[in-house]
């Protein structure tokens, strides 16, 4: 992943650590995160839902979408009965098919889960001749994922925000980021509204300190409630998670949400095929499409396998504790048990499962 | 009349039904967050997974402190010049120059805490050259190196002990591995230099112009 | 089977009438047909780029689409006013209004439909919000709610002035056994849509501009002044152009439902007003920003600023007989109030719910050409649905449709 090919904006003065080819932010190249596939250097383009789903069409076209469901049913049928059509775009037709009027992730069964899961990972070989890796693990028994962040420690880097957007595959283009590194003025309490959330200077900067914001995992969550079809909700595990293929896009979470925690896919996402994390989890950081909601899913990919998030790794400080609020043993228990935790607006109700402590 | 009064009825009865609807039911009966934690937390039996597979590239050696059992990499074979003794067979006293010779490391230099307090034999241990010492004198295994900075750094060491202080490696899951003092903090000059933040969002900068 | 007939009948003349008219109507019909085609070309472009099309951002995620069906909604709930008098208390001086009214509401809730629709991210998968086929996150999401509450009204306002019309049109009276309960129904259903999505906004404690209790009570108020407000303009562009009788008596007993819920409507804005600025927190900073602009962006200050002062006129005109008994200035009183209004209960309600964001940064929003442009084409398409209606009922009203055996 050459500095050059990215399309976001970012200087690299200090930064000494040797980049290597992982597309993972896990830093590893060995171990770990597995699957990380750096042979065969790919040159197309391609990328966002359009690696799973050739949707491209026409302006003229376009109309067809106000009927879509409908349309690309009909359409689907018609080339998978077409005589000339070969056994690939056969399998491929189908395959749209099924999964345009496949149901909600959260209602389905194990084997459903699996089949769908088992379509995308089929889907994306077909069209990219590349293969990845998607999970559909469900949540453990005896966990509830919690988080703590040390405002004493954040100094500001930022190296978790450039982890989470390698390792959950976010659009480039928009340089949509599920954290934000709030940078506030000592003194002045946790004045949000003079703190600076895009700041580019020498950290940690004098007389401030560093407290960063992402979906806080509420165990309350107003977004669930508002949801018109259920396309978010609360795992077992207490992640908040999406269905994008369910998520009609309607944004009434979004507006719910008093954390700023989610985001929207104004147009169609984009990573370049390089760049893509192909160990994905359904629910976590398999490709989006446009006009559907995202959000942080503390990795749903890498922490139903017993990892940290990529946040909590990529961290230089060790600002960020993660871990399971279940286990009486756990660091994370420690924590809220010995330090003098705090949530952000507790006064709302919404239980969120992200706490901030100082030394 | 009596129809309006029948409407009236069905007008209510649907108040009625849409209220008893609206309520909403509450999973489990939990009141906040941390009474779930308690709530559930008492019947916890583990978990499957394990993050061993995560470390395993590492050498890790297992430390009791405290009430905390858990594993920080090994140490002693990281060090490029261990051990000490290839050079410094004899005590340090006795291969001590005096006059213009050119000193050992000499691009070390200590940045921790002011030369009243810190010197070179402070920490290492000038009769065995492999080994540091306590403050009182003590040998200190160089793996160990933790409890010498455990004498002065007590808050942050009881931080460190919980798993607030450090960083965790691996995975949240069992076993619990964590980075040791010296694996971030240079124990010559422990200060953590500024560095410029990896990136810049000027889509935000734009949006909000 | 012999329904059916006069059904088909019913549609074959209605058709006829609204294909033939003067050259004004044509005109009129030309002009909308073409605001639709813009608006469905812009649809078309938002289809393709996604909704980036729009202004809108991560920080203001609903804008002009979202402002629009608040505001309709009021609108369509509005022709309860014309309703209860005519239907239920048995006031005639309503009766010829009351089929315009709903008309009205038919062509308003439509609307709120096509900018809802228009405003998804993905409408190719609506589907999902179908019960039965779909999952219908009935009753935590106040969205479901007012789903029902909006297609429920449409279904009521479609039926009831559907019978009475088939009725006049085989010239035989409505039986008020058939049509009461539906208008009865109507009368609770009219407040509850407009209530419901009141409830939308006001359930959400992430936004405290919207989260206060007056909001639902406000909602209605300004619905019932800009709804008939814009009832009365209808009429007196009908009883201008065609040979359908409305009487100033009509007109003048609307106006004074239009005045009492602009006055209490008035009221309330001075309560919130209130509460606001005489101790403000930290919660009162998107009134700040809509009134008086934040950290130096103002952008909505214009607007509220022309909204404030054309309602307080309005108000004023209104209140005193003289002069909103003279029919030329009620009807500016109308216009005005109508505007203020739109404004009012449009985005500058819904953009200052968004400003400051949740981390009290501020992010303008400005709604694009492609916006702009699918939003008139809504309008367009409204305002033929309505004409159509208005078309048919009023030459059945008039005795000129009628079945010819």
């Amino acid at each position: 992943m050459s500095d050059t090919k990215k399309k976001w904006f970012s200087l690299n003065l200090n930064n000494t650590k040797k980049r290597t080819s992982s597309s993972c932010g896990c830093g590893k190249t060995e171990g770990g995160c597995g699957s990380h596939n750096t042979q065969n250097p790919i040159k197309k383009p391609k990328d966002g839902y359009q690696q799973v789903f050739d949707v491209k069409m026409d302006r003229r076209s376009a109309f067809k979408q106000l009927t879509a469901s409908l349309a690309i049913g009909a359409g689907a049928v018609s080339t998978s009965c077409s005589m000339i059509a070969g056994e690939e775009t056969k399998e491929k037709a189908q395959i749209d098919w099924e999964e345009q009027f496949k149901g909600n992730y959260k209602l389905m069964t194990d084997q459903e889960k699996n089949d769908t899961v088992n379509r995308l990972v089929r889907s994306y070989q077909l069209r990219t001749g590349k293969s990845i890796n998607m999970s559909s693990k469900n949540a453990e028994e005896d966990v509830l994922f919690g988080y703590a962040f040390n405002i004493s420690k954040c100094q500001g880097y930022m190296d978790c925000v450039t982890a989470c957007v390698e390792e959950n595959n976010q659009d480039r283009n928009s340089q949509m980021q599920y954290i934000r590194i709030h940078e506030m003025k000592d003194g002045q309490g946790f004045n949000f509204n003079e703190a600076d959330d895009n700041y580019y200077h020498e950290v940690p900067a004098e007389g401030h300190f560093y407290m960063g914001t992402q979906c806080f995992h509420c165990d309350n969550p107003p977004c669930v409630e508002v949801c018109p079809v259920q396309a978010t909700w609360r795992e077992e595990d207490g992640l908040v998670v999406i269905d994008y293929d369910w998520c009609v896009g309607c944004r009434y979470c979004m507006a719910a949400c008093p954390y700023d925690g989610r985001r929207f896919n104004w147009s169609t996402p984009e990573v370049p095929e390089e760049e893509v994390n192909k160990n994905q989890h359904y629910l976590g950081n398999r490709m989006r499409k446009k006009g559907v909601m995202e959000k942080c899913t503390f990795c749903v990919q890498r922490s139903r396998s017993g990892q940290n998030p990529a946040c909590v790794e990529a961290c230089p400080t060790g600002a960020r504790i993660f871990g399971n609020l279940l286990d009486p043993d756990s660091t994370i228990r420690w924590v809220l048990e010995n330090k003098k935790v705090f949530r952000l607006k507790e006064d709302l109700g919404t239980e969120p499962k992200f706490w901030y402590f100082m030394d | 009349m009596n129809m309006y009064r029948n409407i009236k009825k069905i007008g209510f009865s649907f108040l009625l039904a849409f209220l008893f609807l609206s309520c909403k039911n509450e999973d489990h009966g939990y009141h906040s967050v941390m009474d779930k934690i308690e709530g559930e937390g008492k019947s916890y039996k583990g978990v499957s997974v394990s993050s061993e597979s995560y470390i395993d590239h590492i050498k890790t050696m297992e430390i009791t402190t405290g009430e905390h059992t858990f594993l920080i990499p090994e140490r002693k074979s990281k060090i490029k010049s261990y051990k000490c003794t290839e050079c410094h067979a004899k005590p340090l006293k006795e291969t001590q120059l005096t006059g213009s010779a050119k000193k050992a490391h000499w691009d070390i230099g200590i940045v921790h805490a002011d030369k009243n307090t810190m010197n070179c034999i402070s920490c290492h241990n000038g009769d065995v050259m492999d080994e540091l010492k306590s403050l009182t004198g003590n040998p200190i295994d160089f793996n160990n190196s933790y409890i010498l900075c455990s004498q002065c750094h007590t808050k942050q060491f009881k931080d460190w002990e919980g798993g607030a202080h450090g960083k965790r490696i691996g995975g949240w899951a069992p076993p619990r591995a964590a980075l040791t003092c010296v694996n971030c903090h240079n124990p010559h000059d422990p200060h953590i230099a500024s560095k410029w933040p990896v990136r810049y969002n000027s889509v935000k900068a734009e949006e909000r112009k | 089977m012999k329904t059916m007939k006069v059904f088909k009948s019913l549609i074959v003349d209605s058709l006829n009438t609204i294909t033939h008219g003067t050259k004004k109507y044509h005109l009129w019909m030309a002009f909308l047909t073409f605001g639709m085609l813009v608006g469905m070309y812009c649809y078309s472009i938002q289809l393709e780029e996604g909704l980036s099309a729009t202004g809108m951002t991560d920080s203001v995620s609903w804008g002009l689409y979202i402002s629009n069906f608040t505001f309709l909604v009021g609108v369509a709930a509005a022709a309860v006013m014309l309703v209860m008098p005519t239907y239920v208390l048995k006031d005639i001086d309503f009766k010829q209004a009351v089929l315009i009214g709903e008309g009205l509401a038919v062509a308003a809730l439509i609307m709120c439909l096509a900018f809802v629709i228009a405003d998804m991210g993905g409408p190719s998968v609506l589907w999902h919000m179908l019960p039965g086929i779909g999952v219908f996150n009935f009753p935590n999401s106040m969205l479901t709610w007012d789903v029902i509450a909006l297609n429920g009204y449409l279904i009521i306002n479609i039926t009831i002035p559907l019978y009475i019309l088939f009725r006049h049109y085989q010239n035989k009276e409505a039986k008020p056994r058939v049509y009461l309960p539906g208008a009865l129904i109507s009368v609770f259903w009219a407040i509850g849509i407009h209530l419901v999505t009141a409830f939308l906004y006001q359930g959400l404690q992430a936004k405290p501009f919207w989260n206060n209790a007056l909001l639902g009570p406000r909602f209605l108020a300004s619905a019932f002044a800009a709804g008939p407000a814009l009832i009365i303009l209808v009429l007196a562009i009908i009883r201008s152009h065609t040979t359908f009788k409305i009487p100033d008596k009509t007109i003048k007993k609307i106006a004074l439902v239009v005045t009492v819920a602009a006055q209490i409507n008035l009221i309330m804005l001075i309560s919130e007003l209130f509460k606001e600025f005489y101790a403000p927190t930290h919660h009162s900073e998107s009134a700040y920003y809509l009134f008086f602009g934040l950290h130096g962006k103002d952008a909505l200050m214009p607007w509220i600023w022309t909204a404030i002062p054309l309602n307080i006129l309005a108000t004023i005109l209104l209140t005193f007989h003289k002069l909103r008994n003279n029919l030329k200035v009620l009807y500016f009183a109308c216009f005005i109030l109508f505007i203020a209004i739109w404004i009012e209960k449009g985005f500058g309600l819904i953009i200052p719910g968004f400003i400051p964001g949740s981390y009290g940064k501020i992010a303008e929003y400005t709604p694009t050409g492609i916006e702009i442009g699918v939003t008139l084409g809504i309008w367009a398409m409204g305002a033929f649905i309505f004409t159509i209606l208005a078309r048919t009922a009023i030459n059945i009203e008039t005795g000129v449709l009628r079945y010819k055996r």
